[in-house]
């Protein structure tokens, strides 16, 4: 994936003001960023569910803008924040999604019985997505990503309210998928998973990329959170004032 | 005695209720305190309700008056009867019983249920409701005191204070077990149903009603009369006419009933309340059912959709299909359709003919006043009201449409599915309308008429939605509550309404002149030729829009994404 001079600007008030990102192939790639810093809006444009005021999204070649039904092809999506169509029950989801994919549906019916069985969602029988628990919710969108097979995954915030049971599942499942040949990218403002998943990662702050690469370049001989906090240009102690809490 | 059955006098409770009567006054207190418009409006209230009370005073106390002895038991049986009715269903019509003293307020405190229930119930009576009630039955103690000296007044004080206490109950525990079920979806939409329906039966029913009190034998009525004298509805207003007419012995057996009742319903409220109490109310979800059958794709497809294939037309028709009775949003507005589909044609050609029924016309006469050009113009009315149920089409689906977005769904394709998924609904509904306006008219020749200006706006209707939700789309909010809207959008779509219903008006016009120009002829010609309009306005509609919506998707999918 590689994106070109992204910009955009809600009502005036600009949310990201240019992003330039490549993202190799095979690559487990980090979107860091602070709340607000665009990230989601990043990832809504490099995908087509938001359109850029400027800027180039390529997929695996494919113009996102220009020649979406390609790159959406080749594109699974788990956006945070969007609801499923959540009157549907698990299984019935995942139908939908890959009829909707164009996929034929023997292949679906065996795929979303592994896919629930693997998320262990299969317990939830016919019960509505709307009732699941959020972890659930974003098992269920995973799984509704990774349906047709995609060659580039894009996740955003996909271990935000998620047990560590889930969590851990979740990340064996990425590992899995990187390891045979996909590419994910995903966003969090957690630093830890991303120091131990990713092979790149990139910064986003104020709307603009401020350190991109390998971990290893990024984060030279500190801790991933002293570069980030460094970069974001957040405080990292208190001096005087909150002597109160103290007692 | 009765007295003492039903209001349980033993000294310690008699404290708590006398407790929660005062809670109840401080807590009404407490809410005037610097608010002047809510004294404004107690004031209008309590004005209003002494006008009624004052009213209903010289109603119940006619018959005395005017010396009219005949006339007392119907008057206390019928007025009596249709209060407690009153109390019965004007709390879940509009949904309000007074809860100043909240029930789950005193889950918490260690009180036993009897206390709590007698204590509730003595408060609820303290309103203005209840008195002005009290003030307008003391007509019948005039009544029965004119008619029977004091023994029979005396009586008939016991009797209305019983029927009081009796309508309070009844309202209180009506809501009570029904205040649980209502924050489910299903119960609500029934309820919203039920209130369309009522909303639409007033007119009838009013007409009816006037000119059955114009013909009425009332002479009739007093066998009726005393038999509602028997049922707890009219117990316990009549002990005291009895009395006064000699027949004493009545009196204790309509106390007994009304106390009997007075039981029952307590004890109902009562086992009510503790739900209501620990909040433990349904959601009304189906608990998760046994394992799923079957393949993914085949859980996906409805029965009503079985027939599509398994594809990505199929699979949007299915989810769509699925949609319009899952979401209770979707489903609020397809049952509006089918009930104001049905009612305002049905009022409106039988309408025709001024209402001038009487009891020996009958239905048949009355159709005869309507022509084919007035049943076209209603059908057309119909028809636009079922089609502009699209004309958010996307709105009801939120954010969830980015899954489209994402999959890259064609537009005409995405369109021509949301057609035929509602129209799965609508269709077999239309020519419901169809046949029972018919029969109702006493015309089978008009079938075709009705039929095709039915079919011909309905089609041409989703070419204007189409168009309306595509470019027209906003927002809903994420609730469960059928009726909500985002503060501001009421103007955005009443207008948006507005326009799609004149859209297609407008493009039902040549059915409506046809009818009119070209006479009996057009009786045959009007079914084939709406069907061919219809069909054809819809596909040339969803091919247009699925070109405009293509270009849109992300737009659109922005436009319906609630703020958050």
């Amino acid at each position: 994936m590689s994106l070109r001079g992204l910009a955009k600007a809600f009502d005036g008030k600009v949310a990201v003001a240019g992003v330039d990102l490549d993202v190799p192939a095979g690559s487990f790639y980090g979107l860091l960023g602070p709340n607000g810093a665009g990230k989601t809006t990043t990832l809504s444009m490099a995908v087509g569910l938001l359109r850029p005021d400027a800027g180039v999204a390529r997929v695996l070649g494919h113009d996102v803008w220009r020649d979406p039904v390609q790159a959406k092809h080749l594109l699974g999506v788990m956006p945070d924040g969007v609801r499923l169509f959540d009157r549907l029950n698990g299984a019935e989801l995942l139908a939908y999604n890959g009829l909707l994919r164009g996929m034929d549906p023997a292949v679906v019916d065996q795929r979303a019985a592994e896919l629930l069985d693997v998320l262990a969602l299969g317990d939830a029988g016919r019960t509505l997505v709307v009732d699941y628990s959020a972890g659930m919710k974003k098992k269920i969108g995973l799984a509704c990503a990774l349906l047709h097979g995609p060659r580039l995954l894009v996740l955003d915030e996909p271990f935000e309210a998620v047990d560590p049971v889930s969590a851990a599942l979740i990340r064996d499942i990425l590992q899995r998928y990187v390891g045979s040949g996909g590419t994910v990218v995903f966003s969090s403002h957690v630093m830890e998973v991303v120091e131990r998943l990713c092979s790149h990662v990139a910064i986003l702050a104020e709307g603009a990329i401020k350190r991109a690469g390998t971990i290893e370049e990024v984060r030279g001989k500190r801790s991933l959170e002293e570069v980030f906090v460094e970069v974001v240009g957040g405080r990292t102690a208190t001096g005087e004032e909150l002597a109160w809490l103290s007692n | 005695m009765a007295v003492e059955l039903t209001a349980p006098a033993a000294p310690a409770r008699r404290v708590s209720a006398r407790h929660f009567v005062r809670l109840k006054l401080r807590v009404m207190g407490n809410n005037f305190r610097g608010q002047g418009w809510r004294i404004a409006l107690f004031v209008v209230g309590v004005v209003v309700g002494l006008w009624l009370a004052a009213t209903g005073f010289f109603l119940f106390a006619a018959p005395g008056l005017a010396d009219e002895g005949r006339y007392a038991s119907m008057v206390a049986a019928f007025g009596g009867g249709l209060m407690v009715l009153g109390w019965l269903l004007l709390p879940l019509v509009f949904f309000g019983v007074d809860e100043t003293l909240d029930p789950a307020r005193f889950a918490l405190l260690p009180l036993p249920r009897r206390t709590l229930v007698t204590g509730l119930l003595a408060a609820a009576a303290v309103s203005v409701p209840a008195v002005a009630v009290l003030l307008a039955l003391c007509g019948l103690v005039l009544t029965a005191a004119v008619l029977g000296g004091w023994v029979a007044a005396v009586v008939e004080v016991v009797g209305i204070l019983a029927g009081l206490l009796l309508c309070v109950a009844a309202a209180r525990a009506v809501t009570s077990a029904f205040a649980s079920m209502l924050r489910s979806r299903r119960v609500r939409d029934l309820a919203a149903v039920l209130l369309a329906v009522a909303a639409a039966l007033l007119g009838p029913l009013q007409l009816i009603g006037i000119s059955a009190v114009q013909e009425t034998d009332w002479s009739r009525l007093t066998g009726v009369a005393e038999v509602v004298g028997w049922t707890p509805l009219g117990a316990p207003w009549t002990v005291g006419i009895d009395v006064a007419e000699g027949r004493a012995w009545a009196a204790p057996v309509k106390l007994l009933i009304t106390a009997l009742t007075l039981v029952v319903l307590l004890v109902w409220w009562s086992r009510s309340l503790e739900s209501a109490m620990t909040g433990a109310a349904s959601t009304g979800r189906a608990p998760a059912k046994a394992g799923p059958t079957g393949g993914a794709v085949a859980q996906l497809f409805p029965r009503a959709a079985g027939w599509a294939a398994r594809d990505r037309f199929g699979a949007m028709v299915a989810r769509d299909a699925r949609y319009w009775w899952r979401d209770a949003r979707r489903r609020a507005n397809l049952i509006t359709v089918a009930v104001v589909g049905l009612f305002v044609p049905v009022l409106v050609n039988l309408g025709g003919a001024g209402f001038a029924m009487d009891a020996e016309q009958g239905f048949a006469p009355a159709g005869s006043a309507s022509s084919p050009l007035l049943v076209s113009l209603s059908m057309v009315f119909v028809g636009v009201l079922a089609a502009v149920t699209l004309a958010n089409q996307f709105g009801f689906d939120g954010s969830a449409y980015a899954a489209h977005v994402v999959a890259a769904v064609p537009g005409q394709q995405e369109l021509r599915a949301r057609m035929t998924a509602f129209s799965i609904y609508v269709v077999p509904m239309l020519a419901v309308v169809a046949v029972v306006i018919t029969v109702v008219l006493g015309r089978p020749a008009w079938l075709g008429v009705i039929a095709g200006s039915l079919i011909a706006t309905y089609g041409a209707g989703l070419a204007v939605n189409s168009f309306v939700s595509v470019l027209g789309a906003y927002a809903l909010p994420e609730t469960s509550n059928p009726f909500a809207l985002n503060t501001g959008a009421g103007v955005a779509k009443s207008f948006l309404t507005l326009l799609a219903m004149l859209g297609t008006g407008a493009a039902a016009v040549p059915m409506v002149v046809a009818a009119a120009l070209l006479g009996d002829i057009w009786l045959w010609l009007a079914l084939p030729v709406g069907v061919a309009y219809g069909v054809g306005a819809a596909l040339l509609g969803a091919y247009l829009a699925g070109d405009v919506l293509d270009r849109r998707q992300p737009e659109l999918l922005a436009a319906v994404t609630p703020r958050r």
